[in-house]
């Protein structure tokens, strides 16, 4: 095969054989609880050097209490899947934890500004689809897919795409590598203590990231019961032999929303965006993470049933999410 | 008797989109900010049934008036589609050919409409400031026919040479060349908006050029605040300024916050007696930005 360009960014070479020896291996196949706490997850499935991606929409649906407990439990030199981030990047960035990050689109105020002079993390281009595309070559299984953008620009240059000649029409086409995190985090609306997870609403990518990586945390709003999913099947986003653990984690995704269910918190992210500019990410840090002992512990410190209660309120929308 | 109008240049940016949005054709939208805005300012206005889709994955959403703020991908921007699916699914949606308008914003932008989203300065590694990056937009301005950017006339934007090219335009300019890179053909960059001019692309050559121009301002103005000099199309098309109208609109409706809108540059045009238009100020907390 004819390779007409190559970008030069640094990437984990697919792996297909290998995912497949490991899901033989280490992946349940029957149908048992994988329900555990946020400390024991993060605990058993994310690891020092770990590749992580998760599923998030901006301000909407991101696992925010699973970051926060990965920083609490001072995980280090993991490489984000950062589609369509939020401020998700700068915080596991200020606190430490993060080495490079493929960049799809992310928040880059005064923290990331701050990381890459002084060289803490390492970025690698992308862009939002063609990270969402590698995530689908890593659910299909196969080492690589085509598509038609990317090609000619700096973003290829810098990313670990290529170039080819098409093997059919001798025509240029643009190839990227399979992504298989090692990590995959989703935070969805219901599961079942099986892992069988149900996201409504537009989702960017939650079956991709599910199926394409090695382990996955799922962090959920409720735990339904299994009778609930098999009266309505094709409302499953993701069956729960992908999964390896199931976290309540109701308001999981504070200081943002869950579309149909509440809404984010305009306060914080000012406060968030305070102590960026003011450099006081420790302090913020501090307060919303390594003083409380789990999330379930912060809504009750730090936020408190008034602002949930309001949250929910915020959310005037049901239609086509729960109805 | 002469009258004053006063908008940004970013209320300016979104009328002149909304007036050419097409109710027969389909839309691929930046998800939120001025694009989102200028195709719903047209849903609003005189096209109540345009079609779009957003990158996160809803197709034809019908959000209720007046707009929230925060709606960024939620619920209030997603609500009433016809579908909520995926990113990869709409993104196939415009690979396939059905995304006949691609709408964007960008940071800096060169002669042939390659895209800045990403950084600027001299360095890649040591970049003066680092952006976002593409997110959706390089694969908006690969797949549909026509891409569609919103941005502000300014020398530091209108530049020879992108300092990086995030998403492409006519790449070098030579015939075949987006194909060449693997992109469908017939694609590209279509029209270039801004408060000042409207620029279109020449055929054969893929120059930028400039195709409209407010009535305030003169073509020597406009070329003075840019990097390069652009063809320039003749006859030049008038560019009528936000009528009172669909500032209220704009005002009430789409950005009720003011947080989008009001950021931008303040413009304060006359008209005189004579119906000829003159610009009185610019400027504002947004202009350097």
């Amino acid at each position: 095969m004819k390779v007409l360009a190559s970008g030069t960014g640094e990437f984990q070479i697919p792996d297909p054989d290998g995912l497949r020896a490991y899901v033989r291996e280490h992946k349940e196949r029957r149908l048992v609880t994988k329900v555990m706490t946020e400390q024991e997850a993060v605990k058993r499935l994310v690891q020092d050097g770990d590749y992580v991606a998760y599923d998030q929409n901006v301000a909407n649906r991101g696992p925010a209490s699973l970051f926060r407990e990965i920083i609490r439990q001072r995980k280090k030199d993991l490489w984000l899947c950062a589609k369509f981030n939020w401020s998700d990047v700068s915080l596991l960035a200020a606190a430490g934890c993060v080495s490079k990050v493929d960049v799809g689109w992310m928040e880059t105020g005064p923290a990331i500004q701050r990381a890459l002079k002084k060289g803490q993390i390492k970025l690698i281009e992308w862009t939002n689809g063609a990270l969402s595309y590698r995530l689908l070559a890593g659910a299909m299984g196969v080492p690589f897919l085509p598509m038609r953008y990317m090609g000619g620009t700096d973003s290829f240059a810098r990313s670990a795409a290529k170039l080819i000649e098409d093997p059919y029409l001798e025509k240029p086409i643009c190839v990227v590598p399979a992504l298989n995190p090692d990590v995959g985090i989703i935070h969805v609306h219901q599961c079942d203590m099986y892992g069988n997870a149900r996201v409504f609403g537009a989702g960017v990518a939650p079956a991709e990231i599910a199926m394409a990586s090695k382990k996955v945390i799922i962090s959920t709003e409720e735990i339904i019961e299994n009778e609930a999913i098999r009266r309505q099947p094709q409302r499953t986003t993701i069956p729960y032999y992908f999964v390896d653990a199931v976290v309540l984690a109701p308001f999981g995704t504070y200081p943002g929303g869950v579309p149909g269910l509440y809404g984010s918190d305009v306060q914080h992210v000012l406060e968030y965006a305070a102590a960026q500019i003011q450099d006081k990410m420790d302090e913020y840090l501090e307060k919303w993470v390594h003083s409380v002992a789990s999330h379930e512990e912060m809504l009750e410190q730090r936020v408190g049933v008034k602002k949930l209660l309001q949250l929910r309120q915020d959310e005037s929308i049901r239609e086509g999410y729960y109805e | 008797m002469s009258e004053t109008l006063t908008f940004t240049d970013i209320e300016a940016d979104i009328c002149y989109v909304a007036r050419r949005v097409e109710e027969d054709k389909l839309y691929f939208v930046q998800m939120a900010g001025p694009p989102l805005m200028a195709v719903l300012m047209a849903k609003r206005m005189r096209a109540p049934n345009i079609g779009y889709v957003v990158e996160e994955g809803a197709v034809a959403p019908s959000p209720t008036f007046p707009l929230w703020r925060m709606m960024l991908g939620a619920s209030r921007s997603h609500y009433r589609a016809v579908q909520w699916t995926g990113m990869n699914t709409v993104d196939f949606h415009a690979a396939l050919g059905y995304m006949d308008y691609g709408v964007l914003a960008a940071i800096q932008i060169d002669k042939y409409g390659n895209l800045n989203s990403t950084m600027l300065g001299d360095s890649y590694e040591k970049p003066e400031r680092r952006f976002g990056g593409p997110g959706g937009g390089n694969e908006i301005a690969s797949q549909c026919w026509r891409t569609v950017v919103m941005t502000r006339l300014e020398k530091r934007k209108f530049v020879e040479k992108v300092d990086f090219m995030s998403s492409p335009g006519y790449l070098d300019g030579t015939p075949g060349a987006r194909e060449r890179a693997g992109m469908p053909a017939g694609t590209g960059p279509y029209l270039i908006v801004t408060e000042r001019a409207l620029f279109g692309f020449d055929e054969k050559t893929h120059m930028m050029r400039l195709q409209a121009v407010a009535p305030w301002i003169s073509v020597e103005e406009v070329l003075a605040r840019m990097d390069f000099k652009p063809l320039i199309a003749e006859p030049l098309e008038e560019l009528l300024p936000p009528s009172e109208e669909e500032l209220a609109v704009l005002r009430a409706e789409i950005d009720p916050s003011g947080f989008t809108l009001s950021r931008g540059e303040w413009i304060t045009v006359e008209r005189d007696d004579s119906g000829a238009m003159h610009l009185l100020s610019a400027g504002g907390t947004g202009a350097g930005a």
